[in-house]
C-alpha cells in the first residue's frame, strides 16, 4: 500500500535513483542506461540526444542502431553487431547532472594465423600460353582488394612480372574462400594493342612460379599460415574449341560402381567441368559425384546406384571451356581468315553410350 | 502586344510547363508498383538511377538487382559537394575502423543532387551492405532498408540452392548498371565462365521477368573477333543518335547503337578509342561544354582523362594499333587528378568524385586503394 499514490511513486523512483549510481551497461551486444528511469517517451529530439554511442573517438557521427525503453530502461541495440578489437565510447547526458561516458572492447580479435592457399587450378606443371584464369581456393574466408600486392608471377630470373592480371578485378564465390584471377585479355585477345606489343602474359618455353605472399589478410585480418609457390612451364598457345568428339569414353560394366571416366586431350577449366557435364538416362539424370584427375584431362562419374545396362548420354553445356577461354560453342577469339565464324544455338551438346 | 496574345502565350506557356515537369517527373507509373517492406540485400555494389528517384542496387552475392523508391524527388541545384573522410564517417555510423568500410559506388540522384553511396561494412564474408546518402550541405545519411518501397528481379537462372548443401561458388559481379529506354541495362562478370552477356530487364521490374540477354562481340583488326565482358558503360545520344558507350574488360572503348541491342542478337561493338595495356575504364561521364563534346573516364592506372568525343558518332573503327603505352583512335588529354576511385556525373557542369590515396605498393602494384576518402564535386573540364 505505500507506492499507491503517485506522489510515493516518484518517492520510489528518486530511492531507486539514489540507491543505484546511474551508469552505462554493455549486456549481449545492447547498450543499456541504468540507475535512471527512463519516461516512455523520447525527448523532442530523439533518444540519440541524450544517448548516442561512438565508434571511436573525435568529432565523429553516432553509431546506427534503435532505441527502446524496456523494463525502465532505456537501450540502445547497434545496428550492425559489435566488431573484434574496436573500442566503443558510450555517453548519456542526465537530464539534471554530469555527462555520464564508458568505454567497452569489442569481442578480442583472433590473433593466430590459421587461414592457408589449399590448392590453385589449373593444376599441370605445362600451361598454355594464352591461359585465361587462375582458380585459388583458400581454407578459409579472406579479405578483397588485396591480390594486386599479395599475389605475383615471377619469371625465371626472379624478376615480378607487371600488367600479367586484369587490373582491378578480383572475382570472388559468395564464400570469399576462391579467388579466380583472370590473365589481362588485351595480351591475350590476337590483335588488340597490347598483344601486338606485349604478347601473352606467358611464353612458351619459359618458366615461371605463382607466388602467394603470407601477409595476405584472411577474413579476420590474419596473414596466412605460410606463403604459397607453384612453378610451371610455358606451353604452346591452346587455340581450337574442345571437341566432344576427340573425347575417349570409358564406359563400366553393368551391375557395378565403377566410375566412368572421360578423357580429354587438353586440360580443362576445373569448375566448369564440376558442373557442365552430365549423365542422362531415359531422360533423367544419373545421380553421383564427379572426381577431376590427371591435371584436369580427366573426368570420373562415380554412379550413387550400380550402374544398370542400357543406353546412356552424356550430356555437354557447350559453355564448357578449357583453360584458354576456348569453349565447345566458340574460340576465345576466332581468326576469321581461317575459321568459319558459325556459331552454336544449341546450349548443349552430347554424347551417346551404352552400358552392358 | 494586345492582351489577347498575350493571355495566348500564357496559357501555351502552362502548358509548356506541365509537359516539362511532367517529362522530368514521369510520374507514379514507375514507383507505383513497388511494394513497402524490408529489403534483405546480401551485398550491395553497382548503382543507377531512374527517374523519379528511383535507384536500382546490384546485389552480386545475392544474384540480383533492387529498385528502391528513395522517395528523393524533390529538384535541388546545389553549386557543389565537398566531404573529407567520407570512409571514417560511414565506419563510425556503422561501428567499425575506416579500414573496414569499402565504397563500391557512387551515384548521383538527377533531381535532387543528393549522391548514393554503395558500401560494404567488414572485409570478410561476414560483411554487410550499406546504402548511404550524402546530401548538398555534406550530410551523411544511412538509407534504412527496413521499410522501403521496392521490387527486385533474381538474375540467377538456376534454381535456389539446397540450403543443406555446399554453397554454389558461382557468381556474377555487377560490374556496371544504367537506365536506357525504360530499361535497366546490367553488365556483369562471372567468376566462372569467361563469356558474360550484358543483360536488359524492363523497368518496373516484374517478378518473373529476369530480362533477355545480348552477346556482346568484338573484333580487332577486322580478322580476329571475341565475345568479350563489358566492364563499364554509359548511354549517349550524339547527332541525335543514341550511343552506349562501352568499355570491355580488354581496354577497348566501344560505340554500339542503341537500335542494335536486340535480345538474343550478336552485337558487335565499334571500337573507338584504346586507352592502353594494363589499364581497365572505371566510369565514365559524358558532358557538353562550349559547343564540344566530352566523355570524362575514371581509369584504373591511367587516372582521369578527357576524352574530346565530337567525332564519335562518324568516327572510323580503329584496325590497325600502333601504340602501346598511349592511347590510340578518337583523342584524348590527361587531366592532374589521382586516385579518383569513383566518378559520377553530378550536373550539366560538375562530375562528383570519390578521390582516395594510393596503395602501399608499388607504383605498378600498389594494391587496395587505401583512405582517408573525399567526396567531392569538380568542375567538368
Amino acid at each position: 500500500m505505500l507506492f499507491h499514490s503517485p506522489v510515493r511513486l516518484l518517492a520510489a523512483a528518486t530511492l531507486c535513483l539514489a540507491a543505484t549510481p546511474q551508469s552505462i551497461e554493455l549486456e549481449g551486444g545492447v547498450f543499456r542506461v541504468s540507475g535512471w528511469a527512463a519516461p516512455p517517451t523520447p525527448p523532442a529530439r530523439g533518444w540519440a540526444q541524450i544517448f548516442a554511442v561512438y565508434a571511436g573517438s573525435g568529432s565523429i557521427p553516432p553509431m546506427l542502431g534503435s532505441y527502446a525503453v524496456d523494463k525502465g530502461f532505456l537501450v540502445f541495440r547497434p545496428a550492425f553487431p559489435l566488431a573484434a578489437g574496436m573500442r566503443y565510447r558510450a555517453v548519456f547526458h542526465p537530464p539534471v547532472g554530469p555527462a555520464i561516458e564508458r568505454i567497452f572492447d569489442g569481442p578480442l580479435k583472433q590473433t593466430t594465423p590459421a587461414t592457408r592457399v589449399e590448392s590453385v587450378y589449373p593444376s599441370g606443371a605445362l600451361l598454355p600460353s594464352n591461359l585465361l584464369r587462375l582458380y585459388i581456393y583458400f581454407s578459409a574466408p579472406m579479405t578483397q582488394g588485396e591480390a594486386f600486392r599479395c599475389m605475383h608471377l615471377v619469371d625465371e630470373k626472379g624478376k615480378d612480372l607487371q600488367g600479367v592480371f586484369l587490373p582491378g578485378e578480383e572475382l570472388w564465390d559468395p564464400k570469399w574462400k576462391r579467388l579466380t584471377m583472370t590473365f589481362d585479355p588485351g595480351r591475350l585477345k590476337r590483335g588488340l594493342t597490347a598483344n601486338i606489343a606485349m604478347g601473352p602474359p606467358i611464353v612458351e618455353g619459359r618458366h615461371y612460379t605463382l607466388v602467394i605472399d603470407r601477409m595476405w589478410p584472411d577474413a579476420h585480418g590474419l596473414p596466412l599460415m605460410e606463403s604459397y609457390r607453384r612453378s610451371f612451364r610455358g606451353g604452346p598457345a591452346q587455340r581450337t574449341k574442345p571437341d566432344p568428339a576427340e573425347w575417349r569414353v570409358d564406359t563400366p560394366v553393368g551391375g557395378t560402381s565403377t566410375a566412368l571416366s572421360v578423357t580429354f586431350p587438353e586440360p580443362m577449366n576445373y569448375v566448369l567441368l564440376k558442373r557442365m557435364i552430365e549423365i542422362v538416362r531415359d531422360a533423367h539424370v544419373v545421380a553421383g559425384s564427379v572426381a577431376i584427375d590427371y591435371d584436369e584431362r580427366r573426368w570420373l562419374f562415380t554412379p550413387r546406384d550400380r550402374w544398370k545396362p542400357g543406353d546412356y548420354r552424356l550430356v555437354i553445356d557447350t559453355a564448357l571451356e578449357d583453360v584458354a577461354g576456348n569453349s565447345i560453342a566458340h574460340a576465345f577469339d576466332i581468326d576469321v581468315f581461317e575459321e568459319v565464324t558459325e556459331h552454336l544455338k544449341a546450349t548443349k551438346t552430347s554424347l551417346p553410350f551404352v552400358v552392358k | 502586344m494586345n492582351r489577347r496574345i498575350l493571355g495566348v502565350l500564357f496559357v501555351l506557356t502552362l502548358v509548356a510547363l506541365a509537359f516539362a515537369v511532367a517529362d522530368t517527373t514521369k510520374p507514379a507509373n514507375l514507383t507505383a508498383s513497388l511494394s513497402p517492406g524490408r529489403v534483405e540485400l546480401k551485398s550491395a555494389g553497382a548503382l543507377g538511377f531512374g527517374p523519379d528517384g528511383i535507384l536500382f542496387v546490384g546485389d552480386s552475392i545475392g544474384g540480383a538487382v533492387v529498385e528502391l523508391d528513395t522517395n528523393d524527388r524533390t529538384e535541388a541545384r546545389p553549386s557543389d559537394l565537398h566531404v573529407e573522410d567520407i570512409d571514417a564517417k560511414i565506419a563510425a555510423m556503422a561501428g567499425v575502423a575506416p579500414d573496414q568500410i569499402a565504397i563500391n559506388d557512387v551515384k548521383v540522384n538527377p533531381l535532387s543532387k543528393n549522391v548514393y553511396l554503395s558500401a560494404t561494412r567488414g572485409r570478410g564474408p561476414d560483411a554487410q551492405p550499406m546504402i548511404v546518402r550524402v546530401s548538398a550541405g555534406g550530410e551523411v545519411a544511412n538509407v534504412s532498408l527496413d521499410n522501403i518501397k521496392h521490387a527486385s528481379v533474381n538474375l540467377t537462372d538456376t534454381p535456389a540452392p539446397n540450403p543443406g548443401a555446399r554453397q554454389d561458388p558461382r557468381m556474377m559481379t555487377i560490374t556496371d548498371m544504367a537506365y536506357v529506354s525504360g530499361n535497366l541495362m546490367v553488365a556483369g562478370l562471372s567468376n566462372e565462365e569467361w563469356s558474360s552477356a550484358l543483360r536488359s530487364i524492363p523497368v518496373p521490374f516484374k517478378s518473373a521477368e529476369k530480362g533477355a540477354t545480348l552477346q556482346i562481340w568484338h573484333s580487332s583488326h577486322g580478322r580476329y573477333e571475341t565475345q568479350s565482358p563489358v566492364r563499364t558503360f554509359v548511354p549517349y545520344t550524339i547527332e541525335g543518335q543514341a550511343y552506349v558507350l562501352a568499355a570491355y574488360t580488354c581496354t577497348p572503348l566501344v560505340k554500339i547503337p542503341v537500335n542494335m541491342l536486340k535480345p538474343g542478337e550478336k552485337v558487335t561493338g565499334v571500337t573507338i578509342a584504346d586507352l592502353g595495356a594494363g589499364n581497365q575504364p572505371l566510369d565514365m561521364v559524358p558532358y557538353k561544354k562550349d559547343g564540344h563534346n566530352y566523355i570524362l573516364i575514371a581509369n584504373s592506372s591511367r587516372g582521369l582523362v578527357k576524352l574530346r568525343a565530337d567525332g564519335v558518332a562518324s568516327a572510323a573503327a580503329i584496325d590497325s594499333p600502333t601504340k602501346v603505352d598511349g592511347p590510340a583512335g578518337v583523342p584524348y588529354d590527361k587531366l592532374d587528378l589521382k586516385n579518383v576511385q569513383q566518378l559520377a556525373a553530378f550536373d550539366a557542369g560538375h562530375a562528383v568524385v570519390l578521390i582516395g590515396q594510393a596503395g602501399p605498393g608499388p607504383s605498378f602494384n600498389p594494391g587496395r586503394p587505401q583512405g582517408p576518402l573525399k567526396l567531392q564535386t569538380i568542375a567538368l573540364p
